[in-house]
């Protein structure tokens, strides 16, 4: 069960990232508390950190550096127009993917 | 052609590494990662060996992967967030979907996974406290 959710999850993070980062922008830290909070618990900050960097290249989020009062500042990822863009397309998908699933489900294939 | 040629070369790449060359951007990730708390630095170097087997897209590629390391790590270390919150319950996966930022590909022994996974093990093992975050 861990372990298809884990292979499932891996299609959807970029969607459910961008999703969180909608309603507000946030660091690396607080997305993956978020996520972890709404249920998503297997979900490790570096893997959640990496899938920023990738977006952060292809240009689906803004990122500006916030000083901190511990340690270094801090990346605070927000959603640009690109990536408001992208996250329609994701949940359009989504939908799409989602109905053909409960057709195979009710029509036994 | 000469070493100073060769990096005049290869600084076309990337605005920060005509200001401030490889060898001192690598230099300056050491001395990062020296700074970190002995466990999570045994984290660092382990990742950081696991990712010489991929080839760097360029030199600021090359670069940046190593810098975006020390980032994470240095944060973590200030969040107080535990190395396996950091790198999860797979350490390869994690590490496989973030050098992917900076590299086209690989090759991986397999004893080089398992060192990673054993390396990590052995970091996580040492987190005082902070591991009964990750439920």
């Amino acid at each position: 069960m861990a372990k298809l959710l884990t292979e499932m999850l891996k299609g959807t993070l970029e969607g459910v990232i961008l999703a969180s980062l909608s309603g507000r922008p946030a660091y690396g830290y607080e997305i993956t508390a978020r996520l972890r909070e709404q249920g998503f618990s297997d979900i490790a900050e570096g893997t959640i950190y990496a899938l920023l960097i990738r977006m952060e290249k292809r240009g689906l989020v803004d990122v500006e550096k916030v000083p901190s009062e511990k340690g270094p500042p801090r990346k605070v990822h927000s959603l640009n127009d690109q990536g408001r863009e992208y996250l329609e397309e994701f949940w359009r998908t989504w939908s799409f993917l989602a109905e053909r699933l409960e057709q195979l489900r009710e029509g036994g294939g | 052609m000469s070493d100073e040629e060769e990096y005049g070369f290869i600084e076309e790449y990337g605005f920060i590494s005509k200001l401030i060359g490889p060898k001192k951007r690598w230099r300056a990730y050491k001395a990062r990662t020296k700074q970190l708390p002995e466990n999570y630095r045994t984290a660092v170097e382990a990742i950081e060996r696991y990712m010489m087997h991929f080839v760097p897209s360029d030199a600021d590629s090359d670069a940046s992967r190593f810098e975006d390391l020390a980032d994470l790590f240095e944060q973590a270390a200030a969040d107080g967030t535990s190395i396996r919150q950091v790198v999860g319950g797979d350490p390869v996966e994690f590490v496989e979907a973030f050098v992917q930022n900076y590299s086209e590909g690989g090759y991986v022994p397999a004893r080089a996974r398992k060192r990673l996974a054993d390396d990590i093990e052995r970091a996580a093992g040492q987190d005082a406290g902070n591991d009964d975050k990750t439920a």
